[in-house]
């Protein structure tokens, strides 16, 4: 987990330092598989679908504004679609106008959604889309999926049906108009994943801001296993044919997918560094600001120091535990013998000393003798546990001892020790016979 | 002698310039029913446009079956109800835009207020070195 969390901090520097390359960057490789993609599943259009035109519209995209690679996308898209049919295209089209004048123009940073969407279907894993918007984003991010996933099935049902569109040329343009809204209409595969992706993004919402702990884990958790539950009642209910196998594996990446993305990506600030220039009357300042690292990475050196020696620490606690348990469970049992076979009376046997948590108490009893042991601590500097009583001996360490013996004649007992010098506990078992 | 203190606060006051500060100032500079009333009516015209779009994706649609029954059907009873759909369409958008709006300005006041606050901070820190240096 250190390590994570040094790698993590080591982003949000490597973020920070080269920021002015890595978002152009970042937006070359968005749009150019972006593009690829298209051009890939629907390049009708073979002078537009090749890579160097590709290339240099990912080049233009890396220096503009983010939304100018949505505008690139859906114009390449309406070239193809152009090309296989006038009346593809003016749907599409239309669909595309309606987004904008109806959505879009109220939150223009949604937009990119619309283009990963899609991509993400491609990758078979479109079930991180709304689990990662339920964690970053607000309600209003059903309208941004789907947005997207409308025009993924779109353009997938243009694809599908692009031989019957041809085979329609005869039947003339309102025929080709009324196969293809038919087709968009009624998908009910499309349909069902819209309903599915909206209750997950609300359900994730709605469970992220709850005040318990491990919200966005489970989060993600209920809201895939609620996307599977919708897609597979939607499958029983109008046989949309979604594989039942892939939407498990899917959302199963998908988990892995968004619990990456919210370990490295949403739970951190990557505060970017600010350059900024303002005036007064005497200077010009050009100022850069650079946000604090809270994890340095040449302390990776001291964590793996402390690592081994909280490994110890951690065996130390649960070893201490136990002894204390065993202790105490003896001390009880080995009393409640001793009461037994002596009559009346309570004892309790046990030594003063620093036996975990077991109190230190003398003996009380009116009834018959009962013989106990209160060796105060010191047993043996070193040595490899002999115990002082007769019997069988089982060591678990050895070193300096100091801690409390409690024995009754025929009964076992138990020395727990501690050696304060180096941290190290022992357990002596010793079987009086 | 520059100061440390003016420094950083003219630094965040020019990031937030930077960011947001200039969408904040326009909308800073309408009285809050003006900026509402003028976006719900860029609201309502996007929202005509995209009814005339659906509209005639309907009667491509359905454009054989429209063009046939023309002359029977009546007019003005599907005029009647384009214009029940129009403002029922419109009337939503325009609700829920005026909303989003509202959200909006009001969020964008607070900003405005917070930098206003910095802004006074700052001068108040150029009076005291002026002060200083006349001593």
């Amino acid at each position: 987990m250190t390590q994570l969390l040094v790698i993590r901090e080591q982003l949000k520097k490597i973020c920070g330092k080269y920021e002015v390359y890595l978002i152009p960057i970042g937006k070359f490789l968005a749009a150019l598989i972006t593009f690829l993609v298209i051009n890939g599943n629907i390049g009708y259009m073979e002078k537009v679908a090749k890579f160097p035109i590709a290339l240099i519209l990912a080049l233009l995209c890396s220096f503009l504004p983010l939304n100018f690679i949505i505008i690139c996308s859906a114009l390449l898209s309406l070239v193809h679609v152009y090309a296989l049919s006038m009346e593809c295209a003016l749907i599409v089209g239309i669909i595309y106008l309606l987004m904008f004048l109806l959505y879009f123009r109220f939150s223009p940073k949604d937009t990119f959604v619309v283009i990963l969407t899609p991509i993400c279907c491609m990758l078979q894993i479109p079930y991180a889309i709304p689990m990662s918007l339920g964690l970053v984003g607000t309600p209003a991010s059903v309208v941004s999926v789907s947005c997207g996933v409308i025009v993924y099935h779109i353009l997938g049902y243009i694809k599908e049906s692009a031989n019957a569109l041809s085979a329609l040329d005869a039947d003339g343009v309102m025929a080709k108009f009324k196969y293809l809204i038919d087709g968009i209409v009624g998908n009910k595969e499309m349909l069902v994943m819209l309903i599915a992706f909206a209750v997950t993004v609300i359900l994730v919402y709605i469970i992220r801001r709850m005040n318990i702990d491990y919200a966005w884990t489970i989060a993600i958790i209920v809201g895939g296993l609620a996307d599977i539950l919708i897609l597979l009642i939607g499958d029983l209910m109008y046989t949309t044919n979604i594989p039942i196998l892939g939407v498990i594996l899917g959302s199963i990446l998908a988990f892995g997918v968004v619990k990456v993305l919210q370990f490295f990506v949403f739970n951190v600030d990557y505060a970017r560094t600010e350059r900024v220039q303002f005036e007064d009357d005497e200077y010009y300042y050009f100022v850069k600001a650079v946000p604090k690292i809270t994890i340095s990475t040449p302390e990776i050196k001291v964590k793996k120091v402390s690592g081994k020696s909280a490994e110890n620490a951690d065996v130390q606690e649960r070893s201490r535990e136990r002894v204390s348990k065993t202790v105490r469970e003896k001390a009880e049992g080995s009393a409640q013998r001793t009461v037994r076979a002596n009559g009346t009376g309570t004892a309790r046997a046990a030594g003063a000393g620093t036996s975990g948590s077991m109190p230190a108490k003398r003996p009380v009893g009116t009834g018959g003798v009962t013989r106990t042991a209160g060796s105060t601590g010191t047993a043996r500097p070193t040595g490899t546990g002999t115990a002082t009583r007769s019997g069988n001996v089982r060591t678990s360490a050895i070193g300096t001892a100091s801690g409390t013996v409690n024995h009754d004649r025929n009964l076992r007992s138990s020395i727990s020790q501690e050696a304060p010098t180096e941290g190290i506990r022992r357990t002596y078992h010793i079987d009086d016979k | 002698m520059i100061s440390e203190q003016r420094v950083k606060l003219m630094t965040r006051l020019a990031a937030y310039e930077q960011r947001e500060g200039k969408k904040n100032e326009e909308i800073g500079s309408y009285f809050r029913g003006d900026y509402i009333s003028f976006h719900i009516l860029k609201s309502a015209l996007s929202a005509t446009m995209a009814f005339a779009l659906i509209v005639a994706l309907f009667v491509l649609y359905d454009s054989e079956l429209f063009l046939s029954d023309i002359y029977k059907i009546d007019i003005l009873d599907y005029v009647k109800k384009l214009v029940l759909y129009y403002v029922a369409f419109t009337g939503i958008y325009v609700l829920i835009s005026y909303v989003i709006y509202a959200i909006r300005y009001r969020k964008a006041k607070k900003r405005l207020k917070v930098y206003f606050n910095n802004l006074k901070r700052l001068q108040i820190l150029y009076q005291r070195e002026r002060k200083d240096k006349l001593q």
